[in-house]
């Protein structure tokens, strides 16, 4: 995967649902392949964003935590 | 445009009134965007701007709504000034979501499996809405029908004295439907107060209803507007879409009315409750049929061909702002 491609949304300072609706729309604006960087600080972004990416088929490819904020890695499959 | 706002019609039901008892519907489709939501939108606007909340050029309507109240806010709110956006379902019709969109209003659609956790439908909406604005307090301004005081205020100061005046006091029974109670309360409480023997009737839909703002409370939970004046309602008629539905066409028949599913359901309710002696019934027609063609072809109440011929003969349609 080149640089090029990715993509990046910060949601920091957001309360959940919207990191996971910012996601959303993101993803479905990409193409499949790529990848977004999610970065957010809502702690129940970590459990909303997995799951949400679980359960519509993407791939979270990496997720970290830095202090408060934590980073997901999402490549759109379909 | 907006002292259109209320001052609605009440019109005789022939079909219904029969020896000492007359039956009026209140017709609240002549609203200029065409609903009784306009009253409570209108009511939450002002209510917002005069505490300092809402500030022209600067602040943010949003709000979550399945329909009338987020067409009521978009067209109030682009008369006085501000932007709106609305959170909906996407299972909401598209006809509903393409005049928010037209009158200007930013749509967000919610689904069911963005955060399962809050619950289903509108509650996805309030999840999402209630999140914006929490994260940006100084551009969002989220009125909250649920739980507005000002959604009760517009029907206590409003509809409850012009129905009181349109009947000369003569009122004895009031019917409506229940979404966020500011209806039923707020028209309950005033005219119990001028007479405390009028009878307030909720009229509740089944689960899994298709009466579009109205709320099945064993499904559904009583909104904190509700809540507050529960006591006003001295009882409560059942409404099945069935029973609702079959009312469409024989209201069209004898009254040259097209009216919306949950103003048949009000007509039904009205039709079915016992009164007995000298009596004077008002039920709240929310909205008229214009925006159920597609609903009432489904729901095989009439073809999408029979609809336009009665829409071009019904009386007393609503005449929209936009």
């Amino acid at each position: 995967m080149s640089e090029s491609t990715e993509k990046k949304l910060d949601a920091t300072g957001l309360f959940c649902p919207e990191p996971v609706f910012r996601t959303k729309i993101a993803i479905e604006k990409m193409q499949v392949g790529e990848t977004l960087t999610v970065s957010a600080d809502d702690p129940a972004s970590e459990d909303d964003i997995s799951r949400w990416v679980t359960r519509t088929g993407h791939e979270l490819v990496n997720m970290s935590k830095d202090g408060n904020v934590i980073t997901f890695q999402i490549k759109k499959v379909k | 445009m907006l002292s259109r706002v209320g001052n609605t019609s009440l019109v005789k039901l022939d079909s219904l009134s029969h020896n000492n008892i007359e039956y009026f519907a209140k017709l609240e489709g002549n609203n200029p965007f065409g609903s009784v939501k306009d009253r409570a939108a209108y009511w939450m606007i002002k209510d917002g701007e005069e505490r300092g909340i809402l500030k022209k050029g600067k602040s943010i309507i949003i709000e979550p709504t399945s329909g009338n109240t987020g067409i009521a806010l978009t067209g109030i709110s682009n008369v006085l000034g501000y932007k709106v956006e609305i959170v909906i379902p996407e299972k909401v019709s598209n006809e509903t979501k393409e005049i928010i969109q037209n009158l200007g209003a930013k749509v967000f659609e919610t689904s069911d499996d963005l955060c399962p956790k809050v619950g289903a439908g509108t509650d996805q909406s309030i999840a999402l809405a209630t999140s914006i604005a929490s994260s940006r307090p100084d551009t969002y301004y989220s009125p909250n029908q649920y739980a507005n005081e000002a959604n009760f205020r517009g029907h206590y100061e409003g509809t409850g004295p012009e129905i009181w005046k349109q009947t000369e006091g003569k009122v004895t029974h009031f019917f409506t439907g229940v979404g966020t109670g500011g209806t039923i309360t707020g028209i309950g409480t005033f005219l119990k107060e001028k007479n405390p023997n009028v009878k307030i009737i909720g009229c509740q839909p089944q689960q899994n209803h298709l009466i579009q703002g109205w709320r099945n409370f064993e499904e559904s939970a009583k909104p904190d507007l509700f809540l507050k004046r529960e006591h006003v309602v001295d009882d409560w008629v059942s409404v099945d879409n069935d029973e609702a539905f079959s009312v469409v066409k024989e209201v069209f028949e004898k009254e040259k009315l097209l009216i919306s599913p949950s103003s048949a359901a009000v007509y039904a309710c009205m039709k079915k409750y016992p009164i007995e002696g000298d009596a004077c019934v008002v039920g709240i027609f929310a909205d008229d049929g214009r925006k159920f063609r597609s609903v009432y072809a489904t729901q095989n109440v009439m073809t999408e061909e029979e609809f336009d011929n009665t829409l071009k003969e019904a009386k007393h349609m609503s005449e929209l702002a936009y």
